[in-house]
C-alpha cells in the first residue's frame, strides 16, 4: 500500500506548485497587478478598483503576508476574478469542467478498453495477418496530430456528409431536455470524441501489445498452456492481465493531462470544455483565468499519479511488496 | 501406458532429441536423468505437446499416438490425463493470480466441478502438499520456494491425471524442505505413473524405480534404480555419477573430460568417452539389452580393462594367492583392500608377470595374455610403495622417465624428449633443465613418487597397478597424489588396480573395492554398497578401525 513518505512527496509537490503559482506573477518586473491581470484589464481599471486590489492580495505589505492572502484565497476556492467573463474564475472553470470531462474521459476510457484489447489480440497473433494489419493502421493513426484527424472527421461527417454537427456541445437555445438533450450531446460529442480517441488508441494499443509479446514468452504463460485452457483464457486471464499493467500506469498519467489534452480538437469543434477555455483566455490575455487552469492542471497530474499509486497494487500484487 | 519409439525433436534444424524409445508402465516412476542441456526438459515438454519445436516419431499414451491428435483433443488431454510440476523458475506461477485461484482453474476450467466444489478440492490439494490454509489466498511470491513448489504439486495433481511429469522438483528447495518434498511426492505419487526429470541423484535415487541416463539428446542407459546408481554399466552414467556429490560414497569428485557438445556423429559421448573406438565416432550405437538392462554402447558399456581369473601362488606350503578373480573397469578404479600378509603385492606382481603364477589367467580387454612382452608393459605399468626403490639412482630424472620408451624404442629421440615434458606437466612437475637433470635423491618423497608415476605413464598404459603407492608420503602429499591419479583417469581413462591397507584411502579413490584375507578375496563390489554396509567380518573391523582413526584425528 501507499506509505507515508509517499503522501508526504504528494504534500511536497502540492506545496510547491501552489508556491510557484504564487510567485511567478510577483516576480515578474513591473507592476505585479500588471503581472497577475494583464496590460489590457488594467488599463480598464478604475483606480478604486486598483486600491481593492492591492488590499485584497495584500500587495503592499511584506510578501509573508501576502502568501497568507494567497492561501486565504484558495482555501475558499477563490482563483480570483476574470474580466473577460466578468466573472470569478472558479466558477468560470467549473462551468468548463463537465464538458472537458466528458470528452476527455470517455475519449480514455474508449482508447484505453479498445487499445488493451486490440493489443492483446494482436500480440497473441504476433506476425500474423491481423497484428500486422493493426499495427501499421494504429500506429499510421497515431502519426497524426488530433486536430488533424478532427479537422478530417469535421470536413467528411459534418461538412460534406452533413450528418453531425460542426461545432458546440449542444444545439444553442433548443431547450431540449431528457432523451433528446441526451441524444444532442452525444451528436455534438461523437467527432471529437473519434478524433481523441483515434489519435490515442495506437498508444495503449502498441504498448499492450509490446508487453504482450513479452509476456507470452514468460513461464506461466508455458503452465496455463500445459493446464490445456481455452486460449481465450489464456489470453486475457494469464497473458492479458499481465499486459495490462503497463498501460494501466500510462493511462493514470495522462488522466492528469485530461484538463488540456483536447486543447487543439476543443479548438477545432468549439468545444467549450476547459482546452476551448484556455485558448479563449489566451485570446483575450485573461490571465487570472490562465493562472487557474494552470493550477488546476498541476493539481490534477498530482491527484492522476496518486490514484495510480493507490490502485495498482491491487491490480499487480506484486507492486505492494516491491517497495 | 507411455511409450516412446523413434522420437527425434529439433529446434531450428538444431537436433535436442534423438531417436528417444522409452516405455514408462503403469505405476512406475521413472527418472531421467543427465546434465543441464541433454534434452531431459525438453522430452518432458514433447510429451504435453508444448513444443515450439518439430517433433517426430511416436509417443503412444494408452495407445494413442499424442503427436497425431489434433489440438483440441490434445488440450483436452492435457492436465486431465497427463500434468506437469514445472521447475519452479521465476514465474511459473502467474504471478497477479491467488495460489488457490490457479489450483481451482483447471478443475473449472475443464468443466470437471463447478467453483465451490473446485475450490473445496482445490484447498484440499493445497493442504495435503501440505501449504499452509493462511496462505491459500496469497500470490505466489508470498510464498518461499518450498511453498511455491508445494502449490505446483497440488496443481498438477488436481485434475486426478494418470501421468505426472515432475521437472527438477526439488531443485529451489534448501535442504531440509528437500527431504519433505521427497516424503511428499511419494507419498501423492503413490499409485500413478510418474516421470521425473532431473540432474538430482538423489531425487531419482530416493523416488524413481527406474532410470534412465539421457545424453546428448539421446537415451543411453536404463535400469532398475539400483543397479544402475550401483553399478552403472554406461562410461556417460558411471562419469555422472562420480560427479555428483552424494553422501554414500567418500570417493573425491571426478569430473567428465571435455564438455557437452551438440552435433555430434556417432555415439553422442565419443568426443568424451575414454574407450571410444573407431566405430564410436560413425555410427550412433542403439539402445539394446544387456543384462537386464538398456544400454547404447558399441561396447557394451563400460569394458573390462583387465581380468584375472582363478589365479593362484603358492611359497612352498603357504597360499598366498588363492583362486583370485577380479574385474578392473575401463577408467574406473578397482581398489584392493588387505592388510600386509594377504596377499595383494603377491597378486600383483603375479598380474605382472614379475613372479609367475601357478595357476591362472589375465586377460587384457577380454583377450588373454599368453606373453608378457613389451606389448603387454606398453599397456600395463606398476607403481610401487617405495619410488626409490623402483629408480634407479644413477638416471636423472629425464633418463629415468624416458628409460620405457627406449627400451619400446618409440619414435625419435626428440620426441621422446617431448614426451617425457609432457607427462612431467600431466604430473605437474617442472620441466626445466635443471629439473630434468637432477637425481633422485636431491628430490623431496612427493617428488620422487610424481617421478615414478611420470615413468608408469609415459608409455600411455590403459591399466596402472599401484601397490601402496602414498604409504610412505605424509598426508598432505598422500592427498595430492591421490587427486593426482583422479585427475589423470578423468583425463586419460587409466584403469587402475590400487592396492593400499587403508580402507580410508580405498574410499577416496576408488570405484569399486575387493577386501583381500589370507590370499582370498572375501567381499567385492560397488565401494559406495561395501562403506554403507560391509558383509564379511572381516570388513567391518577394517572399516571400524577406520573410523576409529578419523575419530582421533
Ligand atoms: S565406447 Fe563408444 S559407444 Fe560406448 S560410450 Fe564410449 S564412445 Fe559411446
Amino acid at each position: 500500500m501507499i506509505n507515508k513518505r509517499n503522501m508526504a512527496t504528494y504534500g511536497i509537490a502540492l506545496v510547491f506548485i501552489l508556491a510557484l503559482n504564487f510567485l511567478l506573477p510577483r516576480m515578474m518586473p513591473g507592476d505585479p497587478l500588471m503581472a497577475i491581470y494583464g496590460e489590457d484589464a488594467l488599463i480598464q481599471m478604475t483606480p478604486e478598483l486598483k486600491a481593492h486590489l492591492v488590499e485584497r492580495f495584500a500587495l503592499d505589505e511584506p510578501i509573508w503576508s501576502q502568501l497568507g492572502a494567497y492561501f486565504w484565497g484558495l482555501l475558499r476556492g477563490d482563483l480570483g476574478h476574470s474580466y473577460y467573463y466578468n466573472a470569478p474564475v472558479s466558477e468560470v472553470i467549473l462551468g468548463r469542467l463537465p464538458w472537458t470531462c466528458l470528452l476527455v474521459g470517455s475519449s480514455l476510457v474508449l482508447s484505453t478498453v479498445l487499445g488493451v484489447v486490440l493489443g492483446i489480440e494482436s500480440g497473441w497473433r504476433r506476425g500474423r495477418k491481423l497484428d500486422k494489419s493493426l499495427l501499421t493502421g494504429l500506429m499510421a493513426l497515431g502519426g497524426f496530430p488530433d486536430f488533424f484527424l478532427g479537422i478530417v472527421l469535421l470536413l467528411v461527417f459534418g461538412v460534406t456528409l452533413g450528418l453531425l454537427p460542426l461545432a458546440g456541445a449542444l444545439t444553442p437555445y433548443a431547450e431540449l431536455s431528457g432523451l433528446a438533450l441526451s441524444l444532442d450531446i452525444l451528436k455534438h460529442l461523437l467527432l471529437p470524441l473519434a478524433s481523441l480517441t483515434l489519435c490515442h488508441i495506437g498508444g495503449s494499443y502498441l504498448l499492450t501489445r509490446n508487453t504482450m509479446i513479452t509476456v507470452m514468452q514468460e513461464p506461466y504463460i508455458l503452465t496455463a498452456r500445459a493446464k490445456g485452457l481455452s486460449d481465450s483464457q489464456i489470453r486475457y486471464h494469464h497473458a492479458g492481465r499481465n499486459s495490462m499493467l503497463p498501460v494501466f500506469t500510462r493511462t493514470g498519467m495522462w488522466l492528469g493531462r485530461l484538463v488540456t489534452g483536447a486543447l487543439f480538437v476543443e479548438m477545432v469543434f468549439a468545444y467549450p470544455g476547459l482546452g476551448y477555455l484556455t485558448y479563449e483566455a489566451l485570446l483575450a490575455r485573461d490571465y487570472p483565468v490562465l493562472q487557474g487552469v494552470l493550477l488546476m492542471v498541476a493539481v490534477f497530474v498530482l491527484v492522476a499519479n496518486l490514484l495510480v499509486d493507490l490502485t495498482y497494487p491491487k491490480l499487480d500484487p506484486r507492486a505492494s511488496y516491491a517497495h | 501406458m507411455l511409450r516412446i519409439e523413434g522420437l527425434n525433436v529439433s529446434y531450428d534444424s538444431e537436433r535436442i532429441l534423438n531417436g528417444i524409445d522409452l516405455e514408462v508402465k503403469a505405476g512406475e516412476t521413472l527418472a531421467i536423468i543427465g546434465e543441464s542441456g541433454a534434452g531431459k526438459t525438453t522430452l518432458g515438454l514433447s510429451i504435453m505437446g508444448l513444443l515450439n519445436g518439430n517433433a517426430r516419431g511416436r509417443i503412444a499414451f494408452d495407445g494413442v499416438d499424442l503427436l497425431s491428435l489434433s489440438k483440441d483433443e490434445m488440450r483436452e488431454l492435457r492436465w486431465n490425463r497427463i500434468a506437469m510440476v514445472f521447475q519452479n523458475d521465476e514465474d511459473v506461477l502467474n504471478p497477479v493470480h491467488t495460489v488457490l485461484g490457479q489450483v481451482l482453474e483447471p478443475m473449472v476450467e475443464h468443466r470437471l466441478k463447478n467453483k465451490e466444489e473446485a475450490e473445496q478440492r482445490a484447498s484440499q490439494l493445497l493442504s495435503e502438499a501440505g501449504l499452509s490454509s493462511d496462505k491459500f489466498y496469497a500470490y505466489p511470491y508470498q510464498l518461499s520456494g518450498g511453498e511455491q513448489q508445494r502449490a505446483l504439486v497440488a496443481m498438477a495433481w488436481a485434475n486426478e491425471p494418470e501421468l505426472i511429469i515432475l521437472d527438477e522438483p526439488l531443485s529451489s528447495l534448501d535442504a531440509v524442505s528437500r527431504l519433505e518434498m521427497m516424503e511428499l511426492l511419494k507419498r501423492m505419487g503413490r499409485g500413478r505413473t510418474i516421470l521425473v526429470v532431473t540432474h538430482d541423484i538423489t531425487a531419482a535415487a530416493n523416488l524413481a524405480t527406474s532410470i534412465a541416463t539421457m545424453y546428448g539428446g539421446r537415451i543411453v542407459e536404463r535400469g532398475a534404480t539400483p543397479a544402475v546408481l550401483y553399478n552403472p554399466r554406461h562410461p556417460y552414467t558411471r562419469a555422472l555419477l562420480r560427479s555428483y556429490p552424494g553422501m554414500a560414497t567418500g570417493k573425491d569428485l571426478q569430473g567428465i573430460k571435455g564438455r557437452m557438445t551438440r552435433g555430434v556423429s556417432g555415439c553422442p559421448f565419443h568426443p568424451r568417452c575414454t574407450q571410444a573406438i573407431e566405430i564410436c565416432r560413425r555410427e550412433v550405437p542403439l539402445l539394446v539389452k544387456y543384462r537386464e538392462r538398456l544400454i547404447a554402447c558399441h561396447r557394451g558399456g563400460i569394458i573390462p580393462a583387465l581380468s584375472v581369473k582363478g589365479m593362484s601362488k603358492s611359497f612352498g606350503s603357504v597360499k598366498a594367492v588363492d583362486n583370485v578373480s577380479l574385474v578392473i573397469d575401463g577408467g574406473g578404479t578397482l581398489a584392493l583392500v588387505g592388510q600386509s600378509g594377504s596377499g595383494k603385492t603377491t597378486l600383483a606382481k603375479a598380474i605382472t608377470g614379475i613372479i609367475k603364477a601357478d595357476a591362472g589367467d589375465v586377460y587384457l580387454e577380454g583377450e588373454k595374455v599368453s606373453r608378457r612382452g613389451k606389448d603387454f608393459y606398453r599397456r600395463v605399468q606398476m607403481i610401487f610403495q617405495k619410488p626409490g626403490e623402483a629408480l634407479s639412482h644413477r638416471l636423472s630424472v629425464l633418463e629415468a622417465v624416458k628409460e620405457p620408451l627406449d627400451i619400446q624404442g618409440i619414435e625419435t629421440e626428440a620426441k621422446r624428449i617431448n614426451r617425457v615434458k609432457k607427462v612431467l606437466e600431466e604430473v605437474e612437475l617442472s620441466t626445466s633443465a635443471d629439473f630434468l637433470e637432477e637425481y633422485p635423491h636431491h628430490l623431496s618423497g612427493g617428488e620422487l613418487q610424481r617421478v615414478t608415476i611420470a615413468r608408469a605413464l609415459v608409455l600411455d598404459p590403459q591399466v596402472l597397478i599401484a601397490d601402496e603407492p602414498t604409504s610412505f608420503l605424509d598426508s598432505s602429499v598422500q592427498a595430492k597424489i591421490l587427486k593426482l591419479l583422479l585427475n589423470l583417469q578423468e583425463q586419460r581413462g587409466l584403469s587402475m588396480l590400487f592396492i593400499t591397507h587403508d580402507i580410508a584411502v580405498a574410499r577416496k579413490i576408488s570405484d569399486r573395492m575387493a577386501v583381500m584375507l589370507g590370499g582370498k578375496i572375501i567381499e567385492e563390489g560397488q565401494s559406495s554398497g561395501i562403506l554403507a554396509s560391509p558383509a564379511h567380518p572381516y570388513t567391518q573391523s577394517l572399516l571400524k578401525a577406520a573410523q576409529g582413526n578419523s575419530q582421533l584425528g
